[in-house]
């Protein structure tokens, strides 16, 4: 027996029907007699293939991955909502869902009506809603809209009054799935600070989502669903570049620099030859090849996967036909330990055309001190090391 | 913490094209297990029943007077077109003819609203199936619990006609009154939950509902009494349609007075019985692809 909150798949498989074809009668009485004798008609694709994973009480993960890869699926398997082809889900306790925005709100009815509903769905009972009644409202800042038909709310107003009431009614295990993508700046940041607090009292969190830096402000661990397989599990942010760097490895096959200049390779070293390291200086050396005379400017940035860097640099270029060797010479890097893309464009400054689209030229693995925590659901912009020095005094 | 470290090897572990044989999900029938279940959500069904009543009568301006109405409309229709102009009456019984037909009925009501309701609740609710998990079988039990509100605000009415039209109830028709009701229960959820479950996947069926009605209607001995019928065909009759088995039971002992024909409520009840297991076999059968299709 697992303890309340464990969430628990082994190998699950999800099959759905593959495309669908014209049914008739005689089809579907074929598909529903399939069904019932339990032999599964033919046409199908595997949209889980062999998903295990076994997540501890209070913890929190994050499912990413690209469109159509699983994440929605294997957050509804967990729920119970769908059940898995092969394989068993064990869910222990309470399960808040927050699936789409409107998980369970019912348009017809209150906000009051609905609280009590997605209450019962819970399994809490009428006293217990009523304890937490408060809570949800002013969260949802609903006041007297409270006693309004939901379908007079707005869009907003709705999915505060789901927030509210998926977070508020405690539940063991809370899934989200991409709820952080609507809502303004303000109630993003108030639902991320109570994601934190119900994590804080114990509650195990997973969450989908594509924003990636409020997975890895919210999650401890990561997993990286594609294609239906996990292709990587384990501390975020391992799993983050894992996943960023295999999407940007995909766009660099779809760049073809090409036309009047080239960069034919790049190389990033640490000064005198030894590695790499943060907080010392970076040599880059590109080598380009011009077909024709060129005038334009040279940036160059270092990014953590992605075509947002995090600095970026640039330099004046004239060059006669032939091949040339560009080297940069960067000061001590205030970058954390880990793994960095390098990328360079040139720019004409003529008619401001790419003569070399922005693109990742070389990738270079820093040595040194990570960076030290950052607490729950509070959003890192860009990996930045800053040395500092403490003192404590009593006064 | 460690349990959750599965990270090299899942990336590196070859997934084969189809699982393992025997891991295959499997729907099973436990009966008692899936009956604790529901027990559990019985709350849920409360709600579900109450947010349906309180829907249906939003923005209307009668409100609850609707519930009254309907059957009070078909007993007077019944009354004018039935008893007057086709002759019907109340089997050779001396008691007014509208108690008669309003007996018949209330149950025919009970049924038809849950069975229309019910019927169509699994597809209504698409946006909760989808979302949140709960056992599929309380939707339409809970718009067998719509139609239980509508039963005893008619039941209200039934002893308003029985004052009325000055008519005494018998004491039998107390005594039977629960088994003949349980008839009725068993039968409705029986065929709502066969059919709830079949709409998901067979939209047709969703046409034939209103048809199933009107035929219903005509099949039960709602506006007509049973004395044409004796006998094992009557038994036979009951057997089918159970809801002839709590109509004539409910006029025998409340309204005439006489005894309840045992083996017709027999036959009833095993009829009733088998709707509702067929029924919940077939309902807990289809529901793991539920929400795949929905």
């Amino acid at each position: 027996m697992l303890p309340e909150g464990s969430v628990r798949a082994d190998g699950v498989w999800k099959r759905f029907k593959a495309d669908p074809i014209r049914r008739t009668f005689r089809d579907q009485s074929k598909a529903i007699a399939g069904r019932v004798t339990g032999k599964g008609g033919r046409g199908h694709r595997w949209a889980l293939r062999d998903i295990n994973i076994d997540v501890p009480p209070g913890a929190s993960v994050g499912l990413i991955g690209a469109n159509g890869s699983g994440k929605s699926t294997m957050l509804k398997i967990l729920t119970r909502v769908m059940y898995p082809t092969a394989g068993t889900v064990t869910v222990m306790g309470r399960v808040g869902a927050l699936i789409e925005v409107r998980a369970g709100i019912h348009p017809e009815l209150t906000g009051r009506e609905n609280v009590y509903l997605y209450g019962s769905l819970m399994g809490l009972s009428r006293a217990q809603v009523a304890e937490r009644f408060d809570d949800i409202v002013g969260f949802a800042e609903l006041d007297a809209a409270i006693d309004r038909q939901v379908k007079f709310y707005s869009s907003g107003m709705q999915m505060r009054l789901g927030f509210g009431v998926a977070a508020f009614l405690e539940p063991h295990v809370l899934l989200v799935d991409e709820v952080l993508a609507v809502g303004d700046a303000a109630f993003q940041q108030r639902c991320l600070d109570r994601m934190r607090h119900v994590l804080a009292q114990g509650t195990t969190l997973v969450l989908v989502s594509h924003d990636l830096a409020a997975v890895e402000a919210t999650c401890e661990r990561g997993i990286w669903l594609d294609k239906g397989v996990i292709r990587a599990m384990g501390p975020v942010r391992e799993v983050i570049g894992e996943y960023r760097r295999s999407v940007e490895a995909q766009l660099d096959h779809e760049l073809h620099a090409s036309g009047a200049l080239r960069v034919t390779s790049a190389v990033a070293d640490g000064v005198d030859g030894g590695p790499p390291a943060s907080q010392r200086p970076l040599d880059v050396t590109i080598a380009l090849e011009a077909t024709e005379r060129i005038s334009g400017r040279l940036y160059l940035g270092v990014s953590e996967g992605t075509a947002t860097p995090i600095f970026v640099v640039s330099y004046w270029l004239e060059l006669e036909p032939g091949t040339h060797e560009v080297r940069c010479h960067l000061g001590d890097l205030p970058l954390p330990a880990g793994r960095y893309f390098v990328y360079a464009g040139v720019i004409d400054r003529v008619d401001d055309h790419d003569v070399v689209p922005w693109h990742p030229i070389t990738h270079v693995d820093l040595f040194g001190p990570g960076l030290d925590p950052t607490p729950v659901a509070v959003v890192r912009l860009a990996p930045v090391l800053v040395s500092s020095g403490w003192e404590l005094d009593r006064t | 913490m460690e349990a959750f470290v599965a990270g090299p090897d899942a990336a590196s572990r070859v997934i084969p094209n189809e699982p393992p044989a025997g891991s295959y999900f499997k729907p099973k029938l436990h009966l008692i297990s899936s009956v604790r279940e529901v027990w559990r959500a019985r709350v849920l069904v409360r709600t579900l029943a109450e947010r349906d009543v309180r829907v249906r009568y939003k923005q209307t301006v009668l409100g609850f007077a609707w519930a009254i109405l309907m059957p009070l409309v078909l007993m007077v229709v019944f009354t004018v077109f039935v008893k007057r102009f086709a002759k019907v009456d109340a089997g050779n019984q001396d008691v007014p003819y509208a108690v008669f037909a309003y007996l018949g009925l209330l149950p025919w009501g009970f049924f038809s609203t849950t069975f229309a309701a019910g019927g169509l609740s699994l597809v209504a609710n698409t946006a909760l199936l989808n979302k949140v998990y709960c056992p599929r079988e309380i939707f339409p039990m809970a718009s067998m619990g719509v139609a239980s509100v509508d039963l005893s605000i008619g039941g209200v009415v039934l002893a308003f006609l029985f004052a009325v039209t000055g008519t005494v109830p018998h004491w039998q028709g107390l005594v039977w009154l629960i088994p003949e009701l349980f008839v009725m229960l068993a039968f409705s959820l029986g065929i709502t939950l066969l059919v709830a479950a079949s709409v998901v996947y067979l939209r047709d069926i969703r046409q034939t509902i209103p048809l199933f009605l009107q035929f219903g209607l005509f099949a039960t001995p709602v506006a007509y009494s049973l004395n044409g019928i004796t006998g094992p065909q009557r038994d036979l009759y009951a057997l089918v349609n159970p809801l002839v088995a709590t109509i004539d039971g409910l006029r025998q002992s409340l309204l005439f007075g006489h005894h309840v024909q045992v083996s017709t409520f027999v036959f009833g009840l095993v009829g009733a019985l088998t709707y509702l297991l067929v029924g919940y076999a077939v309902f807990k059968k289809l529901e793991p692809g539920i929400a795949d299709v929905a």
